[in-house]
């Protein structure tokens, strides 16, 4: 009898109330949302955005300085000069040399050092400072050291260099259109190393330490561990640093716009001082603009397949 | 299938002595069970077995054979770890064969005795999942598939069911005293839980601050405690521990005598130990104790009374079984002499007559 009277008290206090008035589904899941994240929208939009589009519509203008009335839409006309333009392909697969080399020898000596410095020896603290020493002096520094570096009248590169048999006499090799474009990659080397040596010592000492003695219980050698347990757990950062540094190194032209400026001939001219030379030496910034959109997509296309094989294959 | 021993095996970190003298001679196919509070030396001293902390001093033998300084992959010795140590990027079948794989074995021998493993712990339908889309049980089975495969001369467990809630350590304790009796291998295991340590053991090794303080059959440790440190730490509820006067006849407790015939002389008593449930509760005026029981918890199968003892102090006493004592009542209680310890100033226990003849 008690049961029932608590049924019956409960089914009143549930008689259902009139709903309230809904919000449209449209204002609640379509706009609402856009409105909170209208702050950050509003400023990608006019940091990122409006000065790309800006951009990219420049590459299809004629934009001059030094022939101002001559300004104005010009369609696919930069783009059909840039197709038979024997400089672009020239400095694109400078671009590629330079990118590939600078990228490869920081990475792995990048490694080199990371795991080094994830060992214990003496001195340690104070060798970890001077590795990340290069990443903090100002580029422009760094190139116009290098480029004296490689001078033979006041360096010592060339005259090492010769003593080891890779130079037939101590010369320039900043003056030969062969080796030119090695004196900026040693620069870049230089001064990238640490970079990856940062990021990927940061990766490494988060490797628990029970996985190194499971694996030594298990009998891995030296190697296996490497190849077995830290290369995999290091891909994923492997993977972010490679894509980043190329899409910097790529875009990078500093170090060979003060050591070579593009030459001798061309022979150290990359994508990037090509555009910076176009836009402020030439002072056109429509074919300049023109460039930047091919590197752009050159760029775009490589870190969409850098981020597909990144999930293809790190499981982690 | 070995025999593990220890010679005076020692550990120190610079000037700090870790471990002193540590002698064991465990027997192949023995279940040995290092126990202690945390701190003791107890993971560090499997750690030395296991080959991944260097031995200080002494000698380390398997089979006879001088092993302190081998390799841990050439010692032929297999370890479960507490956090489990699973290659997170491996799937579990690729776990459990990754020693297998280290060696070079051929595939389809791999793949056979994982999949024998699997099946024997129950992960045949799991074998191509990642350790993340395992539940901690599972990731503790593949942990052991890992360790059985290698079929070691050796099994270490580091306090494998800590991070395991009860119910499933209850079932992995289960499981792991099944695996040993399958396997009958040798086996060392590090635990600070002392039930763990009680229904898994052959022997159990008790350690603390870096000795060890009695080596034993869980019913020896708890029949016979060494010293007051094994008397309080093996046993739940814990023991109750009180001071006396020694005398050559008995004791005195809180103004009354106690004989204990089976002690000998217990001149040199300083302190008695009883166990909660070695205590009988009587009527009052009978008891040879006077006590209130403060907190009484009705288990069910016991009733746990914290009692306060006139002259003595807070005791705790188990009774088999409902009575029906409330708190606030008035207690007699009997302390059973052949079950009572006594102390000596050093506190070692006095050993008792019978264990002396036997």
């Amino acid at each position: 009898m008690e049961g029932r009277a608590v049924i019956a008290r409960a089914t009143k206090t549930v008689v259902p109330r009139r709903p309230r008035a809904r919000r449209s589904l449209y204002l609640q899941y379509l706009v609402e949302p856009f409105a909170y994240l209208s702050p950050a929208i509003v400023l990608i939009g006019t940091v990122i955005l409006i000065p790309l589009i800006i951009g990219i519509s420049y590459s299809f203008q004629s934009i001059e300085l030094l022939r101002p009335f001559d300004s104005g839409w010009v369609g696919f006309e930069n783009y059909a000069a840039l197709w038979s333009d024997r400089k672009f392909w020239i400095a694109l697969e400078n671009t590629f040399f330079w990118t590939f080399w600078s990228v490869s020898l920081q990475f792995l000596l990048g490694l080199g050092l990371a795991l080094l410095l994830n060992t214990q020896f003496f001195g340690k603290r104070l060798f970890q400072a001077l590795v990340f020493l290069p990443w903090a002096v100002p580029t422009f520094l760094s190139a116009l050291t290098w480029a004296w570096l490689f001078n033979p009248v006041i360096g010592p590169l060339p005259h090492w260099l010769a003593d080891l048999g890779i130079l037939s006499e101590p010369y320039n090799i900043l003056g030969d259109p062969e080796l030119a474009i090695w004196g900026p990659i040693m620069a870049n080397i230089w001064f990238g190393v640490p970079f990856f040596a940062i990021t990927l010592l940061a990766a490494l000492q988060s490797i628990p330490g029970e996985l190194y003695e499971a694996a030594e219980i298990d009998g891995a050698s030296a190697w296996q561990t490497f190849s077995k347990i830290t290369l995999p757990f290091l891909a994923p950062m492997i993977a972010i640093t490679v894509m980043l540094r190329t899409i910097w190194i790529a875009n990078f032209a500093d170090l060979i716009f003060v050591m070579t400026g593009g030459g001798p001939a061309n022979s150290t001219q990359i994508l990037s001082t090509y555009i910076f030379t176009t836009a402020f030496r030439k002072l056109d910034f429509g074919y300049a603009s023109t460039i930047a959109v091919a590197l752009l997509l050159i760029l775009l296309i490589y870190s969409l397949i850098v981020l597909w094989l990144r999930k293809k294959l790190i499981k982690i | 299938m070995a025999r593990i021993q220890l010679n005076d095996v020692k550990k120190s970190y610079g000037d700090v002595n870790v471990l002193r003298d540590i002698n064991l001679d465990i027997q192949d196919g023995e279940f040995i069970v290092l126990v202690g509070p945390s701190g003791c030396g107890k993971s560090t001293l499997l750690r030395m077995i296991a080959g991944l902390e260097p031995i200080s001093g002494g000698d380390f033998m398997i089979d006879g054979e001088r092993m302190n300084d081998v390799r841990p992959r050439d010692r032929d010795i297999a370890m479960v770890f507490q956090s489990y140590a699973l290659y997170p990027h491996m799937d579990v079948a690729r776990n459990m064969g990754f020693s297998m794989e280290i060696r070079g074995d051929a595939a389809e021998e791999r793949k056979s005795k994982v999949a024998a493993a699997a099946e024997t712990l129950g992960l045949s339908k799991l074998t191509n999942r990642l350790p993340k889309a395992l539940s901690g049980g599972q990731r503790q089975r593949v942990a052991m598939g890992r360790a059985i495969i290698r079929d070691p001369r050796a099994f270490l467990f580091d306090e494998p069911l800590s991070n395991l809630d009860a119910a499933l350590r209850v079932e992995m304790r289960l499981e792991i005293a099944r695996l040993h009796q399958k396997l009958g291998a040798t086996m060392i295991y590090v635990t600070h839980d002392q039930v763990e340590a009680l229904t898994l053991a052959d022997r159990i090794v008790v350690l603390e601050g870096g000795d060890i303080q009695q080596v034993g059959s869980p019913l020896e440790l708890y029949e016979r405690p060494a010293n007051k440190f094994v008397a309080q730490f093996i046993g739940s509820p814990t023991m109750n521990v009180v001071p006396v006067e020694g005398g050559a006849g008995g004791i005195t407790l809180a103004g009354s005598k106690l004989t204990l015939p089976h002690l000998g002389d217990t001149s040199a008593a300083v302190e008695l130990g009883i166990r909660p449930e070695h205590i009988d509760v009587v009527a009052p005026d009978q008891g040879m104790l006077k006590a209130v029981a403060d907190v009484v918890e009705h288990l069910g199968s016991d009733t746990n009374i914290y009692a306060r003892v006139e002259g003595i102090g807070p005791m705790m006493v188990r009774v088999h079984g409902n009575i029906p004592a409330r708190s606030g009542d008035l207690l007699g209680l009997n302390i059973q002499p052949l079950n009572a310890h006594i102390f000596a100033a050093d506190g070692t226990a006095l050993r008792r007559a019978d264990a002396i003849a036997a």
